[in-house]
């Protein structure tokens, strides 16, 4: 996984011959594994990180500068496949101009989603984290109050899951 | 209409004028002028439909539209419509928004708080069927009217305050077509649907004392030793850096 970043080039075909960006070459120097997954829609490096490495790493990117996480959330990779855990995070500061941003993504498979929580790092992480276990049941350890927070508390099942089956109440049959 | 002998003879001469008169009008006193025949019926479904009292419930965006008709530019006052921002003064509710799964039981008590007679004008395809919600979505209600009865439908994803207007004037033209010796047979046995259970009632997790609550002061143990790993040189300088802004 940990690919020569001074190659400046990814092996890997999905990644299309992408060089990795400034802050992944600097994760790279300091020895913190990861896997640079290419560029987003608005140029923005993504990084793929293993869930027992993400404090360590979120850690060090807040060192670095990252002092900000502006989103957090979750979405299914497809029925069967993993669920993936995201990040947002941006240096923020003073009269900023184009601040830099970096994308965290962390996969966990679907029989075990648990992850660490970010909490103590970015507190903004609180209600996020409580919405992603809510819609998906990406359980988040160490966050102080993971309760359900869109759905009614007694709800069965993680609504936004790909293999999620609506119930059968009569209020969510459609009308006449 | 009875017209006075001598006002036809002023039309035929000079006209009458109308604005300003320097003397008081005078009252009628053709007796004909003088009557109001109506029932009592008439009578108070008038008063009543002269002041239906709206409550305040918006749920999405048909709201907005909601709003607008409140304010000077459509001004629902002319109606005698006043928003109510609490059940027990309302007459009138207008579920404006998507109704889910968790605000059913609050709209229904809600509903239930109102005083009889209570009418439910269903605004926005959100609550008539559920709407864009209505293919996919695991919380919307699809149709309000599952939970409370509702007497008028008001298409629109959302409605234009022209529309909820279109849509009072129906209500109105409803209230004025009921009867008093009617009443016992108008009230609704079957409001809506329910069944019985044993399930028992819980107290609430989520009471907002979690911010006081110790977990929150300090991570969890094995969070601290995750986060105590040994930090390589490099960053050794830009973490004395950040500790510095903290």
């Amino acid at each position: 996984m940990s690919e020569q970043e001074s190659s400046a080039i990814t092996p890997e075909a999905g990644s299309a011959l992408a060089e990795a960006g400034k802050t992944s070459k600097w994760l790279t120097q300091n020895g913190f594994d990861h896997e640079f997954v290419g560029l987003d829609a608005s140029g923005i490096e993504i990084l793929k990180v293993d869930r027992e490495f993400l404090v360590p790493f979120a850690t060090a990117l807040y060192a670095y500068g990252f002092n900000c996480l502006q989103c957090q959330g979750g979405y299914d990779d497809g029925p069967g496949a993993e669920l993936v855990s995201f990040y947002h995070l941006i240096k923020v500061s003073d009269n900023a101009d184009r601040p830099e941003e970096v994308r965290i993504k962390v996969f966990l498979p679907r029989q075990d989603p648990r992850v660490p929580s970010l909490y103590w790092i970015w507190k903004s992480a609180d209600w996020q984290e409580r919405e992603t276990y809510d819609m998906y049941g990406i359980v988040y350890e160490g966050h102080p109050n993971l309760k359900r927070i869109l759905m009614p508390e007694d709800w069965v099942g993680w609504p936004l899951r790909k293999d999620y089956v609506s119930p059968d109440f009569y209020e969510l049959q459609d009308a006449y | 209409m009875v017209m006075n002998s001598d006002s036809l003879s002023q039309t035929s001469g000079q006209p009458e004028l109308i604005l300003n008169p320097i003397e008081r009008p005078k009252v009628t006193q053709e007796l004909s002028e003088n009557v109001i025949l109506t029932t009592v019926d008439d009578l108070y479904n008038w008063a009543r439909l002269s002041s239906l009292w709206p409550m305040l419930y918006g749920t999405a965006c048909c709201f907005i539209e909601f709003a607008a008709l409140i304010g000077s530019r459509f001004d629902f006052d002319r109606f005698g419509l006043v928003p109510r921002s609490t059940p027990r003064q309302a007459d009138l509710i207008i579920t404006a928004g998507t109704i889910t799964m968790k605000m059913a039981p609050a709209l229904v008590r809600l509903y239930e708080q109102m005083p009889d007679p209570k009418y439910v004008i269903a605004m926005g395809a959100c609550t008539i069927t559920g709407g864009m919600f209505s293919t996919d979505s695991p919380t919307a209600v699809r149709g309000v009217d599952k939970l409370i009865p509702v007497d008028v439908y008001l298409p629109g994803c959302p409605p234009r305050p022209e529309a909820i207007i279109d849509a009072i004037i129906k209500l109105r033209k409803k209230i004025s077509n009921e009867s008093i010796q009617e009443r016992g047979e108008l009230r609704q046995t079957h409001r809506y649907y329910s069944t019985t259970h044993s399930m028992q009632a819980v107290d609430p997790i989520l009471t907002g004392a979690y911010l006081q609550s110790a977990t929150r002061d300090a991570p969890p143990r094995e969070l601290m030793e995750a986060m105590g790993l040994p930090v390589p040189p490099a960053l050794s300088a830009a973490e004395k850096e950040a500790n510095r802004r903290v």
